[in-house]
């Protein structure tokens, strides 16, 4: 019994050891492949602050009148996205929600409706629906949307799956009907979650329209990609640091408003 | 004579479960109003199967029930609605909306009485307001009126429960272990103001109970049910000793439960 325990302990360490072996072969066979070195990538950064400072550097402000337009164009990209967006998957949510859904097909076909907007990235969205309406912010307002509902739908789902059915038996107990019950009983239960989730949705989509923009969705995006093909590098920084401020404006709002509410 | 008077008629009852779990068997037995029933048994004998039948949390599977002048068994489900609302239930878990005030927990007893929109948006009229705070303040809770539901002790929340159900103006609360999460200080509180209140205002109540000492001391008449059946039905001067046995079976778990308070008693 001891010797077997001792031998299975050997065991165990000789295969934690095979496994850190193997790790770290894997490590360096990718950093050869890829030429990864701390020396190239020092090199690199030099490289990198060099072509920053000289040709970012200082930002372009004679634009900024420029800029105003983009970068509201990014706010209501994002703002529409998540709006519609958080619309369209509360609807969802209910059908794919185990305790809600009205049947179990229903449920799994949602689910994987979701599944699939959510994980083809926003970038293959914008860049197939570029192809269908041409350049523009409705293209990376609909992107947006489209992975809102991915994300949001899976994420309400969880929240109405985690509600207290207790305290929805209780209001049913006094005689409410479906409505009534979803007002008073499930909607309180559901609005933190809800809440939580589409702020969070709202950041992600300042961050990712940057992204929609460059490949043709609008916005600040838009402008950066343009400046970088016409080497306005000047101009581009100015839009970098607009989208930098976005993105910690919107953090701060959304988190402000987060406290308001839980 | 009773019969003609009865509330509440329930007629060979009968509950199996989807998973063939036989919860119910025949439970006959007709409810005077004003009665005060204790209904003890030991854990899944199916107390909570009962009273769930009797609002239609439950839909029965054989035999009938009549409250006032609806068939419960086979009541739409408009009729269910009628049904509820003139239904008080009183859960152990207390089952308060958490996170919304103490306040608008006891003005959703008025939902079954309201028309969709307004129920569902919670616009409550003034008068139901009004009557919410006075059943607050009869309950000791008006300085908790505003607060959330959660910020209460278990007790208060109770309290808050039996609020819910007398803002409903009903004929018959159900209460199904009030007091089996409290302590014993609070429990009596809860005992105390359930059994005074319906006694004042002319409410019958059926309570399911683990402590036969609490159901001796509140109800006017106890039934006991085991594995299903009803096995004693009667006053509770009438309950000895041997039919306690016979209602908890062989293994007497009411020892722990609150027999030694019954002991003492
Ligand atoms: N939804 C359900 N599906 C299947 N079986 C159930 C269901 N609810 C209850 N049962 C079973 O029915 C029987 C009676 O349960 P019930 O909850 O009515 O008992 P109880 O007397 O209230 O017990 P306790 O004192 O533990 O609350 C038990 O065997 C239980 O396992
Ligand atoms: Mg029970």
């Amino acid at each position: 019994m001891e010797n077997r325990l001792l031998a299975l302990r050997r065991q165990k360490r000789l295969q934690t050891l095979l496994f850190v072996a193997l790790a770290l072969a894997m490590v360096i066979a990718s950093a050869v492949r890829t030429e990864f070195t701390p020396y190239t990538v020092f090199q690199g950064v030099g490289e990198m602050f060099r072509f920053v400072v000289d040709d970012f550097l200082p930002p372009d402000l004679s634009t900024f009148r420029e800029l105003i337009g983009p970068a509201l164009d990014t706010i209501y990209m994002s703002y529409i996205g998540m709006v519609i967006g958080a619309i369209v998957s509360v609807v969802l949510a209910f059908l794919a929600a185990q305790t809600t859904a009205p049947h179990r097909g229903v449920q799994v076909a949602t689910r994987a409706f979701a599944s699939v907007m959510r994980n083809i990235p926003t970038l293959i969205w914008a860049i197939v629906l570029v192809a269908a309406y041409g350049l523009g912010t409705l293209v990376g307002t609909l992107a947006l949307i489209i992975t809102a509902i991915g994300t949001l739908t899976r994420a309400y789902a969880e929240i109405l799956e985690e509600i207290d059915m207790g305290q929805v038996e209780a209001v049913r107990a006094t005689g409410a009907s479906y409505f009534q019950v979803l007002g008073q009983a499930v909607i309180p239960q559901f609005f933190p979650g809800f809440v939580a989730w589409s702020l969070y949705k709202l950041e992600l989509n300042v961050r990712s329209s940057t992204i929609i923009g460059m490949v043709g969705g609008g916005g600040l995006g838009f402008v950066i990609q343009k400046g970088l093909k016409l080497f306005q590098f000047k101009e581009v920084s100015l839009a970098v640091i607009l989208v930098l401020l976005l993105v910690a404006g919107t953090e701060f709002v959304t988190s402000k408003i987060r406290e308001r509410i839980l | 004579m009773r019969e003609m008077a009865s509330l509440l008629e329930i007629n060979e009852l009968s509950k199996v479960y989807a998973d063939g779990t036989a919860a119910l068997k025949n439970v006959s037995f007709s409810v005077a109003p004003g009665e005060f029933i204790a209904i003890i048994g030991p854990s899944g004998a199916g107390k909570s199967t009962l009273l769930r039948c009797i609002n239609r949390l439950v839909k029965p599977s054989g035999g009938a029930i009549r409250f006032r002048d609806i068939d419960a068994a086979a009541a739409s489900r408009r009729q269910v609605r009628l049904l509820r609302r003139q239904t008080g239930m009183i859960f152990q878990g207390y089952n308060l909306i958490q996170r919304v005030t103490v306040l608008r927990n006891v003005l959703h007893g008025r939902l079954g009485y309201m028309n969709a929109v307004s129920g569902s948006l919670g616009l409550f009229s003034r008068k139901d307001v009004a009557d919410a705070k006075a059943i607050l303040h009869r309950l000791g809770l008006t300085e908790q009126m505003f607060k959330r539901a959660d910020e209460l002790s278990g007790g208060q929340q109770q309290r808050v429960g039996i609020a819910r159900a007398l803002s409903q103006k009903p004929q018959l609360i159900l209460a199904d272990e009030p007091i089996a999460s409290l302590d014993p200080v609070a429990s009596r509180t809860i005992m105390e103001h359930l059994s005074g209140i319906c006694r004042e205002d002319g409410i019958t109540c059926i309570v399911n109970l683990h402590q036969v000492a609490m159901a001796r001391d509140y109800a006017t008449r106890i039934i006991g049910i085991h594995k299903g059946e009803v096995v004693f039905d009667g006053r509770p001067g009438e309950l000895s000793e041997e039919t306690i046995h016979r209602i908890y079976g062989a293994a007497p778990d009411w020892r722990e439960q609150g027999g030694e308070s019954l002991a003492r008693a």
